[in-house]
């Protein structure tokens, strides 16, 4: 008994640090230019089907082509912030959610028009391999992807917090007047929030790839997780939307070990409705960091 | 001639064709394009409602659409009570399940009202996908086909078809209407504006959303009995559709949010659209409907916010030259 349950946890933490990739995306753009970004699952999509291009023609690790995903959705995101979103952002809450979800469905739509709906799979040599510890199993490539996962958090964490333009970001979280009138320029700053987000996605999508199929609608998974943890760890607050992703993926995994397989969507539902019944400023209350 | 007289001589004229349409049109294929035409009208007007006067951004709504579909199919198969019946019966369970999911979802403002109604809407659908007891699972049924039955929704025309969606239309239009003239618009329009400032001027939003949400609930469960009842089939999937969802909000924002006539004005442009592009191009490429609907969606809010009744508008006032407009 105590070993399933360690297991289930260990499974659903390795999965909820590729949450916590996305979450902290979703929950930066939120925190810095106050809109939702409906589309971000679909950069994962996008950042799994470059992996896959890549390792399929030229045989490139998915783990390496996070070089080149990370960039290119960087320099995606600051494109879309210039050209899309600057052109919506007002005090009218529809454009602004309209557009990020028309982006998506686009996306998604392309690429079921160029892809097919056909499942893409990467085979690597350590996409098979596992730790044992004591009687647990530790897959391997997603021990991996949990650490690069925890690695760039972290990193993001220091940007956030050291540098002059991670403190712009923060500063223009917590209040845009005051930090347009100490000298930010808006729309700087919001380019750069939405590169690191896209980044994320694309790095989320290349970690998972060496263990999970690449698909048009794969993103529709994660973003939906995403947006329960940044409820639940408190709008815009980048540290509660990582704790919280880790929490989520513990609580899908536990539920599908002990509720049944097609259970996990429920337990996530369940807790977004739980959370938005009781506490509907996230657990860490309702200030954003 | 007055402007108002014009408007009713408008409305008559346009009233006529609907009606007569398909006794001049016999092509079945032209009919179930019509069918779609006003069952995605009389959706989008029920969405517009909330969506479009109080700026209540759903994408939820197939909620709604499904629990009118199951009613009256449970109703039907278990009971065997009409779904003339059934469908007022879904509306009524649709409109008392817009107060807990409401109770929830208006909790939240702006972006993340959208997720959570999309949340509930998904949650409901893997509740009929998970109980298979009481309403078969993911497999779904077949509707019994008693073959002429008008008092069991059944016609061996799709000609009647078309004037059970057509009434509902026009039901969804005069609701809209009386709304849209009475106190009641104003108000839910100051609370699209600005809540907080609705409120401080004494209008109780809370109350306004809850029930201007029962209302789109009631009438998105008829639209449900109705498309169950066309097809015979219902499965979660179909009947909980994201689809719906998107397709509700899609049609009342191009053709123009929170206005009388633009869901249906954006449901002709839209289904237009597709049925061209699949004539065209064939029906094998997946995701081509959605990929033009979005990039339409994607232009209107970059270029005409007020859809497609702003530019006729802006037509009009262009035409009417220096003539004074209208207050």
């Amino acid at each position: 008994m105590f070993e399933t349950v360690a297991q289930a946890v260990i499974n659903g933490l390795l999965i909820g640090g590729i949450y916590a990739l996305v979450s902290i995306g979703v929950t930066l753009i939120f925190g810095v230019v106050k809109i939702v970004n409906f589309a971000q699952g679909e950069f994962v999509m996008i950042g799994m089907y470059i992996s896959f291009f890549l390792a399929h023609q030229y045989g490139i690790d998915p783990l390496l082509s996070l070089f080149v995903t990370m960039p290119v959705l960087f320099v995606a995101g600051v494109l879309i912030q210039h050209f899309l979103i600057r052109r919506v952002l007002g005090p009218n809450d529809m454009p602004q959610i309209f557009l990020t979800f028309a982006l998506s469905l686009l996306l998604l739509n392309l690429a079921l028009m160029l892809f097919t709906a056909n499942y893409r799979t990467v085979h690597t040599s350590y996409s098979d391999e596992a730790f044992h510890v004591g009687g647990l199993y530790i897959p391997e490539a997603k021990l991996i992807a949990f650490g690069v996962a925890m690695l760039l958090s972290g990193l993001l964490w220091l940007f956030l917090h050291t540098t002059d333009l991670g403190k712009a970001m923060r500063a223009a979280s917590q209040n845009r007047d005051v930090a347009m009138l100490m000298g930010i320029n808006p729309n700087r700053v919001f380019c750069v929030a939405l590169g690191i987000a896209l980044a994320l996605a694309g790095a989320a999508g290349s970690l998972l790839m060496p263990f999970y199929s690449a698909y048009p609608f794969v993103g529709q998974v994660f973003v939906l997780m995403a947006f329960v943890a940044v409820v639940l760890g408190t709008l815009g607050n980048v540290m509660g939307a990582l704790v919280a992703s880790l929490m989520m993926g513990i609580a899908e995994s536990l539920g599908i070990q002990f509720v049944g397989a097609d259970s996990g969507q429920i337990v996530v539902f369940g807790m977004l409705l739980l959370t938005l019944a009781f506490k509907p400023t996230g657990l860490g209350g309702g200030r954003a960091r | 001639m007055t402007h108002k007289t014009r408007s009713v001589i408008l409305l008559t004229v346009g009233i006529a064709v609907l009606v007569a349409l398909p006794v001049v049109v016999k092509s079945s294929f032209a009919i179930d394009i019509f069918i779609r035409i006003l069952l995605f009208s009389f959706i989008g007007t029920a969405w517009n409602l909330m969506g479009g006067y109080a700026k209540q951004l759903s994408l939820g709504h197939a909620a709604y659409f499904g629990l009118g579909a199951y009613t009256s199919t449970i109703l039907e198969i278990n009971y065997n009570v009409s779904p003339w019946i059934g469908m007022v019966a879904g509306g009524a369970v649709a409109a008392l399940a817009s107060l807990p999911i409401g109770w929830l979802c208006f909790r939240l403002r702006g972006p993340y009202f959208t997720i959570a109604t999309i949340a509930t809407a998904q949650a409901l659908m893997l509740i009929f996908l998970k109980f298979r007891d009481f309403a078969w699972g993911a497999e779904g049924t077949t509707i019994p086909n008693l073959g002429a039955a008008p008092l069991m929704m059944q016609f061996e025309n799709k000609g009647s078809y078309y004037y059970v969606v057509l009434g509902l239309l026009l039901l969804g239009l005069l609701i809209t209407w009386l709304i849209e003239r009475s106190w009641v618009g104003n108000y839910l329009v100051a609370i699209g504006e600005d809540e907080d400032a609705a409120e401080a001027i004494g209008v109780n939003a809370p109350k306004m959303k809850r029930d201007i949400y029962m209302i789109s609930a009631f009438l998105t469960a008829l639209a449900g009995t109705f498309y169950t009842q066309y097809i015979y089939f219902i499965d979660p999937a179909t009947a909980f559709s994201f689809n719906i969802s998107i397709e509700a909000a899609l049609v009342a924002i191009v053709g123009g949010i929170g206005t009388l006539w633009g869901p249906l004005i954006g449901t002709v442009l839209l289904e237009t659209t597709s049925t061209l592009l699949q004539s065209w191009l064939g029906s094998s490429i997946g995701g081509i409907q959605l990929t033009v609907y979005s990039l339409i969606l994607m232009a209107v809010i970059l270029w005409r916010p007020t859809g497609l009744m702003g530019m006729i508008e802006e037509l009009r006032q262009r035409h009417a030259g220096r003539a004074p407009a209208r207050a």
